[in-house]
């Protein structure tokens, strides 16, 4: 699926400023499931950036502004050819050791009441990790309200959509119906509300680190048929048959071709799209939108 | 080898500091002696009230007392931490910015401000009454004076130095044409030719708190005149707390500066427009366009040349 | 080893003067009776004049504060010294392969030589270093090295210090004074140099410059400001090596390139020497209310156009838990046994450890895992039963917190204490500066504990210090 995405966002330093830092992490790399065709960056500063890789193998951009006046606005534009490989993304070079992966953070640090059932058990690494996804589900939505635990062995539901997710999910957890939007909405060292998607990534993460198996953080856009969902987060596991696994708890299935990676790392702290000293009153997302291309 | 631009900044502050301090001490003298010798009722008060404005402080005093006397006034100017300008604060902050330059400065001249830190802040601000209070700001005096002979004795002629001379200037000027500007309406041209009783204290006053009033005689053999008095601190190149003093050493500085770094900056013209308004002119054009309004015209004009220097430098 | 007699450095066990301190016991016989008292005041009156900066720069305040100066030196024969230099230099070298490994493919931890737990859920790993290529491949290049001595030939390492260690400047001063104080001792004795210390400081740091900054690299001394206990050190440092002293405001990054503001505009910075923890040094990376650092500094650093000394992250290779893992990544990495002993150390999480440990806790030295400074800690022999007994609640409260060692009997040197000269404990602080090669200061920093018969040397304990000769061939 060719996936065409737009995507704007700003930060506005205090007035006075003498110089501010932005870190970008908002470059696709092509890989086992996408194909990055084509993908543009624009923003005040850009072309004077450090371009570099950072320690979990995103792309990652450093920019400044002396004296900026007013909001600095992120534009980027691309488009991404997806393929559906079933989550499966194998071992990828110039990675980090999967091992790292297991380092709990402040952010994952897993719920026993979700990975306590798995501790000792005999079951393959691949199914545990099927089973994890569905207990964080059944974790954070209560039993009526929560989609059908996925049945061993079968497939996921590929047509529950991110847009009908959030609607189940209005009234039972404190954040909006926009939530997809707010992922990039983070003070610093202090994530200010849990976003819906990081909150299932990150007790996916949690468990599947706790039983030792490494787990990471994926920020990406989410083509969704409803239209509404274009900022995502999921997350990745690692078996040492098949590399790195994606699993997205939120919406209970292995990523398709309407997910696109952006960048991974230990927790959304790690994976921010975009950082920022001074960081003013935040990222605002401008404008998004992720939609089959023409 | 390259200056950081807070090295720089902290130079400038270091001296500005010191002078500062001397001049505190230098104006709370005078007010000390204008109150003890004050015979009308409230007269002390106001001396000492317009002594702090003077030093730009008397709102800050308002705000924290009611009544203005000797000793509320004395502490306030010398002890009080809350007072940005109090000698306290001055010799503090004067401190702070030589630690941060340590290496950029020669032992002697640390040795001076350091000591002079340790002794003050040993001093009981209680101890420090009547005669005692004299004996006091002679002393702050005297560290100045040390500090600055250490200075011109062990320092480079590099831009350290020039940073350093600059920020002494930029104080005194602003300092002398306060004073001037403080008691302005006593020094105008009027139709009595000899002043009353109430202007020679005002006179001298003036001269005091400039350290002018034996080198007045010397230079005029005369009485105190007005125009004289107005004439000796704003336009006599002899006089080293004269207007024109400071806004040539400025500029002077500053040249030293741009010869160093073979370029001239935005505070170049800045100075030499301050230069201009103290040369080639006399006391009758000055007075003619107003007394009050070119000294705070000038005021404003020395602390441009500051803000162009932060700009020039790279000061933060 | 709390039984024996601690080794005295000075005499045989028959009473004769060992070689190294002939020299040294001829000269004191010479002295009249009032020379040792005066040159004990004159050394105050040198400190005070040379290091009179000690004294301010020490406290906010202002007050005195002088760390006290033993005016007999500690002296180690140049065959001792080889010795040493070599286990030390061995020790440094894989140090430095470890961090290069943990950061990188983590063999070590495959192969199983030290638990992955240890080092992946530690504090001191820092995860953002991945992957990281460091100029020269060396992460550590500021070394401190703590070693005590209990027999002419054994040396013990208490600790490495590979965050940033401090107290160099006490072994330049000391040596300052003592060739004031006695140069006719100095004069006799050959002794090798301290003084090449700044200069082998700037050529180390200059090796591990990043590629493209020419041959003249633009080094600086990151400091976080007067207000730190080690700002006279920066200065110092700084002074002597013809560096900028910055804070974190002098400097920031540009187009990735990091750069300080002087009078003449921007400069480019290529080598920080940097003495602010890791966590403060970028708000952009690390600690975001930081008002230390740089933001940006880190990427900077990632994208290979600044070399951060010591680089951030290396506090994994000197934690006290992975202490005890030293001989097993010396041995992984070099394919050498040790040089020098690493003190037994017992680990209160296993329940067998424990139960000797609390059975026994009066030989014992308990250490808190992230303490320093000498507090948090129990000196078993010299320990009240109260303070056993406090301890040993603590222990069992958390066990993990605390690791076990047996007492050394320190060896002790000749010290001048109440008008006479007696024996006193003492450890030893080597320098060591990684970069294109391995430089060892001769000698380093000896820590004396001045009271009767503690083995507490650090300073906020009494400690004092003591110029350290290593004689030449």
């Amino acid at each position: 699926m060719r996936i065409a995405i737009h995507h704007r966002l700003s930060i506005t330093p205090p007035p006075g400023t003498v110089h501010a830092l932005m870190q970008l992490l908002l470059t696709p790399q092509s890989g086992a499931g996408q194909k990055v065709e084509s993908w543009s960056m624009d923003m005040p500063g850009l072309d004077n950036a450090a371009r570099f890789t950072d320690a979990y193998g995103n792309i990652m951009h450093l920019v400044n502004q002396s004296r900026p006046e007013g909001e600095l606005v992120v534009t980027v534009d691309g488009v991404v050819e997806t393929m559906d490989n079933h989550g499966v993304l194998g071992r990828i070079g110039g990675e980090p050791v999967p091992a790292l992966f297991k380092r709990r953070t402040q952010l994952t640090q897993g719920n026993e009441e979700i990975f306590g059932q798995f501790k000792g058990s005999s079951v393959n690494r691949l199914d545990v990790l099927h089973r994890l996804m569905a207990a964080v589900m059944e974790a954070l939505v209560p039993e009526d309200a929560a989609a059908e635990p996925v049945p061993e062995g079968s497939e996921p539901n590929q047509s529950m959509s991110a847009a009908g997710m959030v609607q189940k999910m209005e009234g039972m957890t404190q954040s909006g119906g926009d939530v997809l939007t707010q992922v990039a909405e983070s003070e610093g060292a202090s994530i200010k509300s849990l976003p819906l998607a990081s909150e299932f990534a990150h007790q996916f993460i949690g468990a599947a680190r706790a039983l030792n198996i490494p787990a990471r953080y994926v920020t990406g856009y989410l083509a969704d048929e409803g239209g509404s969902a274009a900022l995502h987060a999921w997350a990745e596991a690692y078996d040492d048959r098949l590399g790195w696994i994606g699993f997205d708890p939120m919406l209970q299935l292995c990523p398709t071709e309407q997910h696109v990676r952006l960048a991974a790392g230990l927790d959304a702290h790690t994976t921010q799209p975009l950082r920022a000293v001074p960081l003013g009153d935040g990222v605002r997302i401008l404008g998004i939108s992720v939609a089959p291309a023409a | 080898m390259t200056m950081l631009g807070r090295t720089a900044q902290n130079l400038f502050w270091m001296s500005r500091y010191v002078e500062r301090a001397e001049n505190i001490a230098r104006l709370l003298e005078v007010g000390y002696r204008m109150s003890l010798t004050s015979r009308r009722e409230g007269g002390a008060s106001e001396h000492l009230v317009s002594m702090m404005q003077a030093a730009e402080v008397d709102e800050a005093f308002a705000a924290k007392h009611d009544q203005a006397d000797v000793d509320t006034v004395a502490h306030f100017m010398m002890f009080d931490p809350d007072n940005p300008s109090s000698v306290h604060s001055c010799l503090q902050a004067a401190r702070t910015n030589a630690r941060s330059v340590r290496t950029a400065i020669t032992s002697d001249m640390w040795q001076s401000l350091n000591a002079a830190w340790l002794e003050f802040s040993q001093i009981r601000p209680s101890d420090v009454r009547g005669a005692k209070l004299l004996g006091l700001l002679q002393w702050v005096k005297q560290r100045s004076h040390e500090f600055r002979g250490a200075m011109l004795g062990t320092i480079l002629r590099d831009d350290g130095f020039a940073f350093s001379q600059a920020g002494s200037f930029v104080e005194r000027a602003d300092n002398t044409a306060r004073i001037l500007d403080m008691k302005y309406y006593v020094l105008l041209p009027r139709a009595t030719m000899v002043g009353g009783e109430l202007d020679i204290q005002q006179w001298t006053l003036i001269l005091r708190a400039a350290s002018a009033h034996r080198s007045y005689r010397h230079f005029y053999r005369d009485r105190y005149k007005a125009h004289n008095i107005a004439d000796y601190l704003i336009l006599r190149p002899e006089m080293p707390r004269s207007l024109i003093y400071c806004a040539r050493s400025m500029s002077d500085t500053l040249d030293t500066l741009a010869e160093i770094y073979g370029q001239r900056m935005i505070c170049h013209e800045a100075a030499e427009q301050l230069c201009a308004m103290v040369e080639n002119t006399s006391m009758d054009t000055i007075f003619a366009h107003g007394l009050h309004e070119f000294l705070n015209e000038f005021i404003g004009r020395n602390n441009h040349v500051t803000e162009c220097m932060s700009v020039s430098y790279n000061f933060y | 080893m709390a039984d024996t007699a601690p080794f005295d450095e000075m005499h045989n066990p028959d009473g004769s003067v060992r070689e190294p301190y002939r020299v040294l016991a001829e000269w004191l016989a010479e002295q009249p009776e009032q020379a040792l008292p005066l040159m004990q005041s004159d050394a105050e009156a040198i400190f005070r004049k040379l290091g009179i900066t000690f004294a301010v720069y020490g406290s906010s305040e202002g007050t005195e504060k002088l760390i006290p100066f033993d005016v007999i030196p500690r002296i180690i024969s140049a065959a001792e010294w080889r010795r040493l230099s070599k286990g030390i230099e061995q020790r440094v070298r894989a140090l430095n392969a470890f961090l290069y490994d943990i950061y990188h493919r983590q063999e070590i931890i495959k192969a199983g030589r030290v638990p992955e737990q240890l080092i992946l859920q530690n504090e001191a790993f820092c995860p953002e270093m991945m992957g990281l290529e460091p100029a020269q491949g060396v992460y550590a290049h500021i070394i401190g090295v703590d070693i005590v001595r209990v027999g002419p030939d054994d040396f013990y390492v208490l600790e490495d210090n590979l965050r940033t260690p401090s107290g160099v400047s006490y072994m330049l001063e000391d040596r300052e004074a003592m060739m004031q104080l006695a140069p006719d001792l100095f004069h006799r004795s050959k002794v090798a140099p301290v003084e090449t210390y700044p200069e082998n400081l700037r050529r180390t740091l200059e090796s591990v410059a990043p590629a493209g900054a020419g041959s003249s690299p633009n080094i600086v001394v990151l400091t976080p400001g007067i207000y730190n206990s080690a700002y006279f050190e920066h200065s110092f440092l700084a002074d002597q090596m013809g560096a900028q002293l910055c804070e974190g405001p002098d400097l920031f990054v540009d187009g990735g390139k990091v750069y300080m503001r002087t009078t003449t505009g921007p400069t480019r910075v290529d080598v920080i020497y940097r003495r602010i923890d890791d966590d403060y040094l970028d708000p952009l990376t690390f600690r975001h209310d930081s008002m230390l650092g740089v933001p940006g500094l880190f990427n900077a650093y990632r994208a290979g156009n600044v070399t951060l000394v010591n680089a951030p992250g290396t506090g994994i290779a000197d934690d006290k838990a992975v202490y005890t893992y030293v001989p097993d990544i010396i041995e992984f990495y070099l394919g050498e046994k040790s040089l020098l002993n690493n003190v037994p150390t017992y680990n209160c999480t296993d329940r067998e450890q424990r139960e000797w440990v609390l059975a026994n806790i009066g030989e014992l030295v308990v250490k808190e895992v992230h303490g320093s400074g000498g507090y948090g800690m129990l000196v078993g022999p010299t320990s009240t039963r109260a303070e056993q007994e406090e301890f040993k609640a603590r222990i069992l409260a958390r066990p993990d917190n605390y690791i076990v060692q047996p007492t050394l009997a320190l060896s002790t040197c000749p010290t001048y204490v109440n008008n006479g000269v007696a024996p006193r404990h003492v450890d030893l602080r080597p320098y060591v500066l990684v970069g294109d090669q391995v430089r060892i200061t001769p000698g380093g920093l000896t820590r004396v504990a001045l009271k009767e018969g503690s083995l507490v040397v650090n300073s906020s304990q009494g400690g004092g210090t003591k110029d350290t000769w290593v004689l030449e061939d």
